[in-house]
């Protein structure tokens, strides 16, 4: 192609001499009037057809040569993606003519090009690790954060302005913050507290490791208190050490109030007990000292005041065993003796234990006993025990002059047995409370000694070890009624799958235990 | 002439012991099972000294005692107080402002309530308001 070119520029350049001196020699016909007329056509017709030659190829030329331009611009487009580099060069069909400028240019742009490719490919490869080590840093942010959101504890990060910047969600929950990170428009300054700010405040002017812990009563966002150990410590450990500037402070807190309710009902409970078991004592200490001072002429003071001392010795009993069955049936570590008993005789029983008390105070003890045989599967020590529980507790909390009632029946499938009182009764928020061990109702905490026992034991027999069901019915002021559910032993199979459960449950540890 | 005194406690056997030992020392003996009615006794019957239980129902040991202190007719009555919780020093500094005369833990015995009432009676004889 280029051996054509170059033929094509000669002959255009022949072609124009031609036409040059066809011309040359027209005008020298015109002045001399040599040339004959035909001689003068023929001259210009070669001229004519001379200079039409002669403008062909000069289109010709430039048109290839353009060509030629494209071609090389085609190619250094297709080196600008550098990965066609390598093929480019082994493609021999490309006219690289040794001498050409385009070449020369087209060399040096294509060995720039290797040299930024190699330099790419180190760049690229750079960058590979840097997002490996990105991508792991961002799993290791996003795990910390997961870290910190399932604390339970409320953690939160104060920057070197005061303001809240990072907090977990046990934190915003009680100071009410928004969004996991504060931000310029919604800068807060978290809790409100005195010495919490103080504390904050200290800390960001100091450097990591420094820290302190306190013991601070904090307000939540909705105005109740929570008595919290609190620890803060300075962020940052500062590169050069006599940077001054802190980074800001951690603060992570630790809502202590739960505990300290426990603590409180547990020395409640002690104060409770305590008292419960002195005022037997105290009857029973009174009594001998009277009887030893022989201050007791005859012998039926004598006998009374043994009676006395009897039957406070077995209220004592009484409130030792509930303690202790609580405590077992709680921890699981009970023996059980389920036997077929008639109820009806269970509840007798109970009536005749808790008869002086209820006389004692005026009340009448009334019992309303289904005539029918009312068979249970139970242990018959711990029914009497719920029972006693559900009755003294009536008197307890019924005036004197007032009227307790037992009553007992036989429904479908179960046996019943109800305690109604004309008492004080319960609001519906202590109705759900009373269950719950150690729990007394403040508003008539003052009309019984008690250890807020009895009820949650109750439960515990009739719902844990007998598969049963005690439920409250009561209204302020309007008396309540307790009443038990258990199912019937005579109803044949399915009385012996609902007791055997729960019991064998229990009474497993303390077959090894007591073996 | 023989004393005239007020046992009060919720807990009847109690008040039985107590009521049996003073009234074998000669004792004139009321009882009552809460404040509200040793209050009512206090009025209508004059006694020297009261003995009381502090955890009863209505109104308590130390709320009978304020009632007492706060009436001037029975201001400088001597009061003694029983209890069967332990110590308590938030109870025991209000017991003193109200110049509660003794506390006695339970159990107690008997034997000792009557010689401590005795002492503070016959101490009564040289007016002990002043303080």
């Amino acid at each position: 192609m280029s051996d054509s070119g170059r033929t094509s520029s000669w002959l255009s350049i022949a072609a124009l001499a031609l036409a040059m001196s066809t011309l040359v020699l027209c005008a020298v016909d015109e002045v001399l009037f040599v040339v004959d007329s035909t001689g003068k056509w023929i001259a210009l017709g070669v001229t004519l057809l001379a200079a039409g030659a002669a403008v062909a190829t000069g289109w010709w030329i430039n048109a290839s040569r353009q060509a030629t331009v494209q071609r090389y611009v085609d190619l250094l487009c297709r080196i600008g993606d550098h990965r066609d580099l390598a093929n480019i060069s082994n493609d021999n069909s490309l006219p690289f003519p040794a001498d050409d400028s385009w070449h020369r240019v087209f060399v040096q742009v294509r060995s720039c090009i290797l040299a930024y490719n190699d330099r790419l490919q180190e760049a690229d490869e750079i960058k590979a690790v840097a997002e490996v080590r990105a991508h792991r840093l961002a799993d290791e942010v996003e795990r910390l954060a997961e870290i910190l959101a399932s604390l339970p504890d409320p953690v939160f990060s104060v920057d070197s302005y005061g303001e809240v910047a990072l907090t977990n969600g046990a934190a915003r929950k009680m100071f009410g913050i928004e969004g996991p990170r504060g931000d310029g428009k919604n800068a807060t300054r978290g809790p409100r507290d005195e010495r919490l700010q103080e504390m904050l405040l200290e800390a960001r002017r100091r450097k990591a490791p420094w820290q302190r812990a306190a013991e601070l009563d904090l307000l939540d966002v909705e105005g109740r208190s929570h008595s919290c150990s609190v620890l803060i410590r300075a962020l940052g450990v500062g590169q050069d050490p006599n940077d001054e500037v802190g980074h800001g402070a951690v603060a992570i807190l630790h809502d202590n109030s739960q505990l300290k309710t426990i603590r409180q009902r547990h020395a409640e409970f002690v104060s409770a007990v305590s008292h419960e078991m002195k005022t037997p004592l105290a009857g029973i200490k009174a009594y001998v000292e009277l009887l030893a001072d022989g201050d007791t002429e005859d012998q039926e003071t004598r006998e009374q005041f043994l009676g006395v001392i009897n039957g406070q010795t077995e209220r004592l009993q009484r409130l030792i065993d509930n303690l202790l069955n609580l405590a077992r049936i709680e921890a699981g570590v009970v023996v059980v003796h389920k036997q077929q008993q008639s109820l009806n005789e269970v509840l007798e029983e109970a009536v005749r234990v808790v008869q002086p008390s209820a006389l004692e105070k005026q009340i009448a003890l009334q019992s309303d006993l289904s005539e029918l045989f009312l068979g249970v599967q139970v242990d018959r020590d711990m029914i009497l025990q719920a029972a006693i529980n559900l009755l003294s507790n009536a008197i307890k909390y019924t005036h004197p002059g007032g009227r307790v009632t037992l009553r007992s029946r036989l429904t479908e499938d179960e046996v019943q047995f109800e305690v109604t009182d004309t008492g004080v009764g319960l609001s519906s928020e202590d109705c759900g409370k009373v269950f719950e061990k150690f729990y007394r109702v403040k508003r008539h905490k003052d009309m019984a000694p008690g250890t807020g026992l009895g009820l949650p034991l109750a439960k515990h027999i009739v719902e844990d070890v007998h598969g049963g069901k005690l439920v409250v019915e009561s209204a302020l002021g309007e008396g309540s009624t307790f009443r038990v559910h258990l199912p019937a032993a005579n109803s044949a199979s399915p009385a012996s799958s609902i007791e055997n459960r729960p019991m064998e449950s229990k009474s497993r540890s303390p077959r090894s235990i007591e073996a | 002439m023989s004393h005239r005194i007020l046992l009060v406690d919720d807990e009847l056997h109690i008040l039985r012991a107590a009521e049996y030992k003073f009234k074998r020392a000669g004792y004139e003996v009321l009882c009552a099972f809460d404040g509200e009615e040793a209050w009512q006794l206090i009025l209508e019957n004059k006694p020297e000294l009261v003995i009381s239980d502090y955890q009863m129902p209505r109104l308590d040991g130390l709320g009978l005692v304020k009632r007492i202190r706060e009436c001037p007719e029975t201001a400088t009555l001597p009061v003694l107080l029983l209890t069967a919780k332990g110590f308590d020093l938030a109870r025991d500094q209000q017991a003193e402002a109200l110049r509660v005369s003794a506390i006695l833990g339970k159990p107690f015995s008997p034997r000792e309530l009557l010689a401590i009432t005795e002492s503070l009676l016959s101490g009564v004889a040289q007016p002990a308001s002043a303080p």
